[in-house]
């Protein structure tokens, strides 16, 4: 745009000099430069009228701060900053964000780590201390940073902003310990800490505001944990990944969603009645393993005894086995009436007790839609039938699964035990559209035998498809 | 026998802030929680005295636009992969709509069309220059050098950010020397002998030695000139402190020759003609007015001569002065108001659009 304005300019200088030309030859002027300063003040004028009405004005500037926000909170912070030398308008847009996400694209790649970590210290200090108004959401997310002096200070700065949502997620070298200041957040409603190092002082009355809790590969004493859940009132998603033998017992009278993975001894639910969503993945080790076999309590119960409201589980690797741990099994009585989806991964139909667990959940939950299995028997160990009637005593003759629409069976490797669940779920599921079954990829031999034998099983469906996947 | 029956539908009446009252489908008109909440909660939209009236910020032009959205969006059966490809579609359009259609659908509350739209207009920034980005937007470049280095210098060690602090720090420095030429015109305008050049010698006759005075002065400052067309690399930031960069090279840069000073003053002179060009454009709104006021002025109390200085081989210089020079009586004006003039000149050369090219091809010229 300059450039066409120069030349048009120019151009019309070009006549401009022109007509003077002539002037000066016919007539002499008295004070040519005089007159032609006038000439082109007059036309610069004239242009600039002309201009103003041509080009477009600038509407991005007079946009409310909320849409401003909500445009450079979708560019990476660097550049969001850098708007800075655009105009006067925009001098300090960038410092009244209130949602600020750094992470590693705030500083140029080098080589050296020691260098880039610098340089991330330098931009997010000096970006704070411009920082003009409130800060509602602050994500850190380096691999670069380790616990530093720097950071301690920064949440310092940030609790007295009163932020409300605090994602720090930071390299493994060393885990960043967590300051006392983080403690003194009042207004958090969310909180994400990964890799860090928690101790709550004695003072610390808990996060008044608190909604989401996530803590992951967090090093904090057991007995801490459960005061910190029990003293958020308004607690509603809990996320606590790789934790180590952990005993824990969770009163959360809001919690609606958890996630729970790590290698916990025991978990209570012991009062969380409002729990739509369940995730768990137990890792077992050798200790946690001894510590089922010599535990006298009931899992499932302390577990699942008190979600009436549950809608959704899934239970990765253990869990099953987790939940099959454990004396008088299937003698409390628990409707889970609305319970949609239920997920359970390898599930080993070699222990009659986890087939039991599973049999127990789907047979209490009336308005099932979609059940997927995975198992995790393996054939090498699997021989003839044993207990075959169990089924026949353990399943009443007239349940049906009124709203099973979807199964989704994996790993199967033709054992008794799966062909009989299989059997049982298409005997009793008059709506069922599909049932997906996909062999173990360690059985080959066995797989003809296993269609044959699904081919017999009586369906209650008409619409049933049942879909063998081979890969 | 067959009947025809259409479904009839049904229509809610919507008033824009500049008064026009129109019907919108209604199960479009739904979909933005502001219509849907006035006509829930509040129960307008009924008639067409009961208009629901949209805020200030939706004309009707956007306001039908937004409803294409709206129409395409509240129909449920649609996959993600269309609505997906409608979208990119949709924001396709110039800037200036497109800030209007984030404002309106903000009013409306129709969040994820602000989305959209925010998302196109951060694609536009993202990493873009300033320069693109203000060529993009029509933002006015309005903030002093100064400004623009402050308070966030070194804020990143990108290469951009440098070179355009470098660049800032040239233009501060030219602004400064002009303050500063400005000022030495103020002083000195009843400036003693200085000698200038080949034209006024040329003149003037022999006045050789006052020139021989005046050369340095004269070298120097067309010297510092000669500095400032060179590359970034040689620039260094006087004011900032913090860059260890090039303060050497400035000083060792004063260091020249004085034989080559002529030939290289004009190419030196052409090219920041040029970038005075660029300059001019941008700097439209602000300074010329009062330049414009300065100029006139003085010229009114002086008559106004601009030399520079020439030499065999400068067309350009060699016009200019025979196109200023006219109707001089030789020699009398020329001396006193040397640097004065020198000084104008550079105003009046740098503040015009005019090219080189124009000077050179008047054909009025003459000594």
């Amino acid at each position: 745009m300059p450039l066409s304005l120069s030349l048009s300019l120019s151009l019309s200088s070009k006549r401009r000099t022109k007509r003077r030309k002539s002037k000066a030859e016919e007539d002499q002027p008295t004070n040519p430069e005089l007159s032609f300063f006038f000439v082109f003040h007059f036309w610069y004028f004239s242009l600039k009228l002309c201009m103003d009405s041509i080009l477009v004005q600038d509407v991005i500037s007079d946009l409310p701060q909320s849409i401003v926000e909500t445009i450079l909170t979708k560019i990476p912070i660097r550049d969001a900053v850098r708007t800075s030398i655009l105009s006067s308008k925009w001098r300090y847009k960038w410092a009244n964000l209130t949602h600020l996400v750094f992470d590693d694209r705030c500083s140029s790649l080098y080589n050296d780590k020691g260098l880039v970590e610098g340089n991330l210290v330098k931009f997010i200090t000096r970006f704070l201390f411009l920082h003009d108004g409130p800060i509602h959401m602050f994500t850190l997310s380096s691999t670069y940073l380790q616990g530093s002096p720097y950071i301690d200070q920064w949440l310092l700065f940030l609790s007295r902003k009163d932020v409300k949502e605090l994602v720090i997620k930071l390299g493994d070298q060393e885990w960043f310990r967590a300051p006392t200041c983080l403690f003194s957040c009042r207004k958090l409603t969310r909180l994400e800490l990964i890799r860090c190092e928690l101790d709550p002082p004695p003072s610390f009355k808990g996060f008044l505001s608190l909604k989401c809790l996530v803590l992951q590969q967090v090093f904090i004493a057991p007995d801490k944990v459960e005061n910190l859940l029990s003293s958020c009132p308004l607690l509603e998603s809990l996320t606590l990944s790789y934790f180590d033998s952990f005993a824990l017992s969770i009163c959360a009278p809001n919690l609606k969603y958890l996630f729970l993975e790590g290698e916990f001894k025991d978990i209570r639910l012991e009062n969380t009645p409002l729990l739509i969503f369940v995730s768990v993945s137990m890792y077992m080790t050798d200790d946690t393993a001894e510590h089922f076999e010599q535990s006298s309590s009931c899992n499932f119960d302390k577990f699942l005894g008190g979600v009436p409201c549950l809608q959704r589980l899934i239970g990765y690797i253990y869990f099953t086995k987790y939940l099959s741990v454990g004396n008088e099994l299937g003698k409390l009585p628990i409707t889970y009436s609305h319970l949609k989806i239920v997920q359970l991964y390898e599930v080993s139909f070699e222990d009659m007790k986890e087939i039991l667990v599973v049999l127990r959940l789907i047979l209490n939950s009336p308005i099932l839609q979609e059940l997927q299995i995975s198992s995790s028997s393996n054939t090498s160990l699997a021989t003839e039938a044993t207990d075959l009637d169990f089924w026949e005593n353990e399943c009443p003759s007239d349940c049906t699964f009124r709203l099973l629409k979807s199964v989704k069976i994996a790993d199967v490797s033709g054992v008794p035990h799966e062909m009989e669940f299989i059997k049982f779920l298409l005997r009793n599921s008059p709506v069922l559209e599909i049932m997906s079954i996909i062999p173990s990829s360690c059985v080959t031999d066995g797989r003809i035998n296993m269609l044959i034998e699904l081919l017999r099983f009586r369906r209650a469906s008409a619409e049933a498809e049942i879909t063998f996947t081979q890969n | 026998m067959f009947f025809y029956v259409t479904k009839m539908k049904s229509y809610i009446w919507v008033q824009t802030a500049d008064g026009l009252i129109q019907q919108v489908e209604e199960e479009v008109a739904m979909f933005c929680p502001m219509i849907c909440r006035e006509v829930l909660q509040m129960g307008m939209g009924s008639s067409k005295n009961y208009a629901v009236s949209l805020p200030q910020r939706v004309n009707p032009a956007i306001l039908g636009i937004i409803l294409d959205y709206c129409r395409f969006h509240q129909v449920s059966g649609r996959s993600n992969k269309e609505r997906k490809s409608f979208d990119e579609k949709f924001v396709r359009l110039d800037t200036k709509k497109l800030c209007e259609l984030t404002s309106a659908a903000d009013s409306l509350q129709l969040r994820p069309l602000v989305d959209l739209t925010s998302r196109a207009l951060a694609r536009m920034i993202e990493g873009k220059t300033p320069e693109e980005i203000r060529e993009t937007f029509n933002l006015p470049d309005d903030l002093t050098e100064e400004e623009k280095l402050e308070p966030l210098r070194n804020i990143t060690d990108d290469p951009r950010i440098r070179l355009l602090n470098r660049l800032y720090a040239r233009k501060r420095r030219e602004l400064r020397e002009r303050e500063q030429i400005k000022n030495v015109e103020v002083e000195e305008e009843h400036g003693d002998e200085r000698s200038v050049d080949d034209l006024l010698s040329f003149i003037n006759g022999g006045n050789g030695d006052s020139k021989g005075v005046k050369g340095t002065k004269t070298k120097k400052k067309s010297r510092r000139r000669k500095d400032q067309p060179r590359g970034c690399s040689s620039i260094n930031e006087n004011g900032n402190h913090k860059k260890d960069s090039a303060v050497g090279t400035f000083s060792t840069k004063l260091e020249l020759d004085d034989g080559d000073i002529d030939e290289e003053l004009d190419p030196a002179m052409e090219e920041e003609l040029d970038r005075e060009v660029e300059d001019f454009a941008r700097r439209l709104n602000c300074v010329w007015p009062e330049r414009m006021q300065k100029i006139l002025t003085s010229s009114q109390e002086s008559r106004r001569l601009l030399p520079i200085p020439i030499n065999g081989t400068g067309s350009l210089k060699r016009y200019t002065a025979k196109f200023l020079l006219l109707d001089m009586p030789k020699g009398t004006v020329l001396f006193r108001n040397l640097d004065d003039q020198q000084a104008s000149l550079r105003h009046f050369v740098s503040t015009t659009p005019w090219r080189s090219e124009d000077l050179v091809a008047s054909k009025s010229l003459r000594v």
